[in-house]
């Protein structure tokens, strides 16, 4: 790594070197980790946010578009959640899936699955009070259009989705941020097992511990590269209005 | 209402779109108090009245949005609120209805158009109108044949939101011809409009009752409802004050204040 930036740096200039340089890197650790971390958490971070998306968006269709008793209390529960501290959720999943725990039979302890359930609960808030606004500022003539051209409620609420669709997607997204970033309860339910649980968060944090700095920023590299990549092909498919 | 207009609105009951001794409010507030009206198919009933009179109230009653507090609403003679969910959606799907604001949604206009065909298909029939160039015949058919009768017809694969008012609305009345229905309800659908957009609604209107369409239009300009509609109704304070041939309610009204309103007099 250290002959290789001074090499492009005499190639192509001082500026262009500090840009592209870290593309030349000579990573000083095993490629297969790298992968392996970086699987974990995708694999870990996409299924909390599809099962989050699939139990958010039924909720806040039920709640945008009712009234009941309770239901501004229920928002604001929404919107605190947003905010809820990762670790707390990381040690309320270790209780339920430890031994004496209501899921203790499943034995989900230090598990991709266990890491999955606290992003769950860590996105869902994200994902649900973002897609209530959404779908909540549709108008209602348009849902009234739907019903008056004959949609029964399924149609109508498909497409109230479909307007809200930007708000939805940038919901997703943002749980999406929410789940991949997160450090304490995947470390607290994962065990930061390498080969198994070990995320790119929590294995940046070990690499700190330990003072390998250099690895460390890489894998924060990869981090922020993935997750703009995400949002870059979410956008595209968004026709860029997102 | 008179003994011979009520007569003849019971008459209309057993064949038509009608609302019989309806009362309607929201908050405690009667909006509507016991109105009697039905429309048969062929012809266009005018609903007209000071803003804020009910007419709005009394059209989404017979678009069977809302439930009546009182009184019955009526297809055909069938009371829909007695029939089941099922059914009531295929009574929906004979009515179609346009609003003041054209609320369309935020994709092509063609998607728009063929909203409501697209709805009544089967699931199955759906899936199978996304892919490219399978079973979409017919939508295709009737979403430009829509927007023809609205002189929209190279407006398909324009962005809703790249139209005018006048067009939005235009699309919104061609989305509801699309579908074919039985009645069509109109809820002061030119008035935010120009002359020329509002022609063109006229127009398209008249061309669908003569194609055996029953339409109702609320609309609080009296020259308009004297252009388009073979009976008037005069609403004032929720009830129906007048009801009759468009040339007696407009030259020889029973009503005092239906008199008043015609001549501009009644000031809200």
């Amino acid at each position: 790594m250290i002959g290789t930036v001074p090499a492009i740096e005499r190639a192509s200039g001082p500026v262009i070197a500090a840009v592209i340089g870290p593309l030349f890197v000579e990573f000083p650790f095993e490629r297969a980790y790298v992968l392996d971390t970086i699987s974990v958490s995708l694999y870990v971070s996409l299924l909390a946010v599809f099962f989050s998306t699939l139990f958010s968006l039924p909720v806040a269709m039920a709640v945008g578009f009712s009234e009941f008793p309770g239901k501004q209390f229920l928002v604001a529960v929404i919107n605190t959640g947003m905010g809820f501290p990762s670790v707390v959720v990381g040690l309320l999943v270790l209780f339920a899936v430890s031994n004496q725990g209501p899921l203790g039979g499943l034995d989900l302890v230090f598990t991709k699955e266990a890491m999955v359930m606290s992003q769950f609960v860590l996105a869902t808030p994200v994902i649900t009070g973002v897609s209530i606004a959404a779908v909540t500022s549709v108008e209602e003539g348009v849902r009234d259009a739907a019903y008056a051209m004959g949609g029964t409620r399924l149609d109508i609420a498909l497409a109230t989705i479909k307007e809200a669709r930007y708000g939805i997607v940038t919901g997703v997204l943002a749980g999406l941020g929410r789940a991949i970033s997160e450090v304490g309860s995947v470390l607290i339910v994962g065990g930061n097992i390498e080969g198994s649980t070990r995320t790119l968060t929590t294995a940046i944090q070990l690499e700190t511990r330990q003072g390998r700095f250099e690895l460390a920023l890489v894998l924060g590299a990869i981090l922020v590269a993935l997750v703009l990549l995400i949002n870059g092909v979410v956008l595209r498919l968004g026709g860029g209005r997102i | 209402m008179s003994k011979q207009l009520r007569k003849q609105t019971d008459r209309l009951l057993t064949d038509g779109l009608a609302v019989s001794a309806v009362s309607h409010g929201f908050d405690g507030t009667d909006v509507l108090e016991e109105i009697s009206l039905a429309v048969r198919q062929g012809e266009t009933l005018a609903v007209i009245g000071p803003s804020g009179t009910g007419k709005t109230t009394l059209l989404r009653l017979l678009a069977i949005f809302d439930r009546p507090d009182a009184g019955t609403v009526q297809l055909q003679g069938e009371d829909l609120w007695t029939l089941s969910e099922r059914e009531r959606l295929h009574a929906r799907r004979q009515i179609g209805m346009v609003f003041q604001e054209a609320n369309l949604f935020g994709t092509t206009v063609r998607q728009n158009v063929s909203y409501g065909l697209r709805v009544r298909r089967r699931w199955r029939d759906r899936f199978r109108g996304w892919l490219p160039g399978i079973g979409s015949g017919n939508t295709s058919r009737a979403v430009r044949d829509a927007l023809s009768v609205v002189g929209l017809a190279d407006a398909a694969d324009q962005q809703a939101s790249s139209l005018s008012g006048g067009e939005a609305q235009r699309v919104a009345l061609a989305r509801t011809l699309a579908y074919d229905p039985d009645y069509l309800l109109l809820d002061e659908p030119t008035s935010d409009l120009d002359p020329r957009n509002t022609a063109v609604i006229e127009e398209a209107v008249d061309t669908t009752r003569a194609q055996g369409l029953g339409v109702v239009i609320a609309t609080h300009d009296m020259h308009q409802a004297e252009r388009v509609a073979d009976r008037v109704a005069v609403m004032v304070d929720g009830k129906i004050i007048e009801l009759g041939p468009a040339e007696h309610v407009f030259e020889r009204p029973d009503d005092p204040r239906a008199r008043q309103f015609i001549d501009g007099e009644l000031v809200y």
